[in-house]
């Protein structure tokens, strides 16, 4: 036994061509399925209501995986880890996807700018009105449309930053072999976590709650980050997977460091059902109505079945065997879950975004009044699923693809990091 | 570690001392041989050592180090532990538990109708399943540590060892035992010499029988502590099954029996025979002095008079009421109506409901579950509230109407109870207004 290694003499560690190979793969789904997406969205016959909400759903699916393994790139650098330092070069190419993914949120970010109001109903003139929406008016002057787009813009840049100094400066480390360069990182990654949490809270706000403005939740942020870290460490292990089999790395990256991917993504499971459990428990206890209408709608009618789809598949079942050590080391096991859970967290976020498609109307003194999202009676709400929910959803999955391949090239692992040896002989207790 | 010379008690030459019997170490003569204890210099020799030992055929041996080592496991041979199952199986009992207990309690043994509420919900009952589940979890893993590791073993020959005493600072150990099947005195010696080994003793049993096993006190301290435990339990079955005539047992008889005497109990002290003590007459406590009877009474005058129609000219200058209220005109404004609206919605709208009509959660709830509470509505065009003068509008806020509605004197001070008048009135101008209210006459 020793606690350190070095690389394997015969180990493939340069991308070559998988990166453009995944970023022309990546560029077909993305072209033709979101031409397919454009098609039924517009024969949804809606205004492409729905098609700009199920690009919500698809958009911020891709942005947590890139907000998940950004995270894991701090916590890395803030813990001095060592089990990561072999994966953490393809983590740092899933978040310097972190443009592309702002470039393709601008899908649905530039027709709100552009006075698009079925998506958001803050953007809506009916808000405004004072006697339909008291508790709405004081957020207005937050949620208008030109200040939303500028924070949306400052969110991207803010990503991209903190995601780019970190690969820049590991890269340099390539080459110099500097092991400052780690300590620089180090200090640095205190200031930028504080930074990214601030920045992830205020993107789910922003993006996700928004879109039902009348409703308060404080730890909606901590629980759609919660929830993203799963799919992000699914996503990861996939790619780990997908460089193996293609002859990278497949010396460095051992079942070990795959047990503490998937010890990451039970962790995540159980973090995001405690926080997710918080929000609802809070809310039905303290019973009140600006609260409970967000689950009012989410608890009966239609949407209950997915409700319970999420409770069941979502947290019990993968909390019940991810927990074994086996589910977590055997490769195949570990795929299934990852695959699951990545369908999963894609679900979570239908389930969080979809049931405010539907906006019910009221009158008022003969004139018919836009409610908005979660009103009206719960008959009205349907799950309604078309298939354009799961098209934009490939298609800005082939989007994210560009974004990591683009970003796979040169050295697959940091070859000259202090770290390195540590971690290839890493071993679980 | 390795550079460093050992002090001559901790030779690197073994000690030939078992087959003489002498004495081992500070601790007293020597009895039967319990091993060989051999200390090597790092974690990753220590491993080395381990492998070589199970490769030889060795069973009864352990290693012993301060801190866990890495891939030891795999090198002695020995199989993942149990351990985590029972833990699982500890945390699914206890959030059953939990649960169970939740439902026995709210559900099955001592359910309370609140307004009409479920008296069993799972929402209400996760956060404490889930601290059960843990807790249960916590101990099976604590508790389950000790008792798969047979610990604890004060009495373990290795601590006869003074070489051993550097296990929890920065020693490294392999103890192979006499029993071995495989167990020779110069083989295994020449074994553990040459994975290594830099220092190596002979371990001998205590020639004291009493001192090879677990002392007798700990055992008697067990059994006691045990015996003592259920003492309360078997109090509380007998109290269960059988009937007594003695006085209850007090505990904290100084917390039962203070020394004052509660409301409404017999006092010799007194010539009347009473505790309570109403108040001394002919004398008011500062700021309880109720002489505007208007106010205070909702009358023209305390004896005699008839309830007022409209409202008090002047607040009272009491030093009941806040400063701001003392003497000064009583005005019938928004900022009245709005603090009555506060308090109507506070203390009226369980029964009369926000709109007066007495549709509250109260009757609703009541209704849904069968029975029937009945709240006056208070805006009906003709009914009692209505037509009512305002002092008495005041004095049934004050006193109540028994039987359903009790007096609010002790929970909303008399301004209050005035606001709320006020607030009843434009409730009800609101909600049963006629034409010329409407045509904005009023």
């Amino acid at each position: 036994m020793s606690l350190t290694k070095s690389l394997h003499p015969d180990e493939k560690f340069k991308a070559g061509k998988l990166g453009s190979t995944m970023m022309k793969a990546g560029l077909g789904i993305a072209v033709v399925m979101m031409v397919v997406s454009l098609i039924l969205g517009s024969m949804h016959g809606d205004g492409m209501k729905r098609f700009l909400h199920a690009y919500v759903v698809g958009w911020t699916f891709i942005c947590t995986l890139s907000i998940g393994m950004l995270w894991l790139v701090l916590l890395h650098h803030l813990t001095r880890s060592r089990w990561s330092t072999v994966v953490r070069r393809i983590a740092e190419a899933m978040t310097l996807a972190f443009p592309i993914v702002f470039i393709a949120g601008l899908g649905f970010a530039l027709p709100v700018l552009a006075g698009n109001k079925s998506l958001y109903y803050w953007a809506a003139d009916d808000a405004k009105n004072a006697l339909l929406n008291p508790t709405l008016q004081h957020k207005l002057n937050w949620l208008s449309p030109g200040f939303w787009f500028l924070r949306f813009c400052v969110y991207g840049l803010i990503m991209s930053g903190i995601s780019f100094y970190f690969a820049k400066k590991s890269r340099e480390q390539d080459t110099s072999g500097d092991p400052k360069i780690s300590d620089t990182l180090r200090r640095a990654s205190g200031p930028a976590m504080i930074l990214f949490a601030f920045t992830t809270c205020l993107l789910s706000m922003d993006v996700i709650m928004s879109l039902a403005p009348k409703w308060y939740s404080t730890i909606f942020g901590v629980q759609f980050w919660g929830s993203g870290n799963v799919g992000a460490f699914a996503a990861l292990g996939l790619i780990v997977l997908w460089l193996q089999r293609n002859g990278r790395l497949t010396h460095s990256i051992t079942e070990e460091h795959y047990h503490d991917i998937g010890k990451w993504m039970f962790a995540f499971t159980f973090f995001w059902a405690y926080t997710a459990f918080s929000q609802f428990m809070l809310q039905w206890y303290g019973n009140m109505p600006e609260e409970t209408v967000w689950y009012k709608y989410r608890m009966f009618g239609d949407w209950q079945w997915v409700s319970i789809a999420i409770l069941v598949g979502y947290w019990a079942f993968p909390f019940i065997f991810l927990m074994s050590r086996w589910t977590k080391r055997i490769v195949p096991s570990l795929v299934f879950f990852s695959v699951w859970q990545l369908v999963f967290h894609w679900l979570d976020l239908y389930w969080n975004i979809m049931p405010q498609y539907d906006w019910a109307t009221e009158t008022h003194g003969g004139a018919v009044i836009n409610a908005g999202p979660l009103s009206g009676p719960i008959g009205l709400h349907h799950v309604g699923f078309t298939p354009v929910d799961i098209t934009v959803w490939i298609a800005l999955v082939g989007v994210f693809l560009v974004g990591v391949g683009r970003s796979l090239s040169g050295n697959l692992i940091p070859v000259k990091d202090p770290t390195l040896g540590l971690s290839l002989a890493h071993e679980q207790l | 570690m390795a550079t460093e010379t050992p002090p001559p008690d901790k030779a690197t030459e073994p000690r030939e001392d078992h087959a003489t019997g002498e004495a081992s170490g500070k601790h007293g003569a020597a009895g039967e041989l319990y091993g060989y204890l051999a200390e090597y210099d790092t974690p990753g020799e220590l491993v080395e050592a381990a492998r070589r030992v199970k490769d030889a055929g060795y069973t009864e041996f352990d290693c012993y180090s301060p801190f866990p080592v890495h891939g030891i496991d795999p090198a002695m041979g020995i199989k993942r532990t149990i351990l985590p199952l029972i833990i699982f199986g500890g945390g699914f009992a206890g959030a059953i538990g939990g649960l169970a207990l939740q439902w026995y309690c709210n559900a099955y043994q001592w359910g309370w109708n609140i307004s009409g509420k479920p008296t069993w919900s799972i929402p209400a009952n996760i956060p404490i399943a889930y601290e059960c589940g843990i807790l249960l979890a916590v101990l099976t893993s604590f508790f389950g540590m000790w008792a798969l590791n047979k610990l604890p073993q004060v009495w373990h020959p290795l601590f006869r060892s003074d070489r051993f005493l550097r296990v929890t600072d920065d020693g490294f150990f392999l103890g192979i035992e006499a029993k071995d099947r495989r167990f020779d005195a110069d083989k295994t010696k020449a074994l553990l010499e040459d994975a290594g080994a830099i220092g190596l003793d002979p371990v001998h049993y205590d020639p004291d029988p009493a001192k090879k096993a677990m002392p007798k006190w700990i055992m008697a301290f067990i059994v006691a502590s045990t015996a003592f435990a259920l003492i309360p339990f078997a109090v509380a079955a007998k109290a269960r099954n059988s009937h007594s005539s003695e006085p209850h047992i007090h505990i904290f008889p100084d917390m039962d029996f203070q020394p004052k005497f509660k409301s409404d109990t017999e006092n010799p002290l007194f010539a009347d025979g009473r505790s309570n003590r109403g108040e001394i007459s002919g004398t008011v406590a500062r700021g309880w002095l109720q002489e505007d009877s208007t106010f205070y009474l909702g009358l023209t005058a305390e004896t005699g008079g008839d309830w007022i129609t409209g409202f008090p000219a002047t607040y009272p200058d009491s030093p009941g009421l806040t400063p701001d209220l003392r003497g000064k005109p009583f005005t019938v404004d928004a900022k009245l109506l709005k603090r009555g609206q506060n308090r109507f919605n506070i203390y009226c709208t369980p029964c009369h409901g926000y709109d007066g009509r007495g549709q509250g959660m109260v009757p609703t709830r009541v209704k849904e579950s069968g029975g029937v509470w009945l709240a006056r509505n208070l805006v009906d065009r003709a009914g009692t509230v209505v037509t009512i003068p305002n002092g008495q509008l005041f004095n049934t806020i004050t006193n109540g109407f028994p039987p359903t509605m009790m007096g609010y004197a002790a929970q909303i001070p008399a301004q209050d109870r005035w606001a709320i008048v006020a607030y009843v009135r434009a409730l009800e101008r609101s909600q049963i207004a006629s034409n010329e209210d409407q045509a904005g006459q009023r």
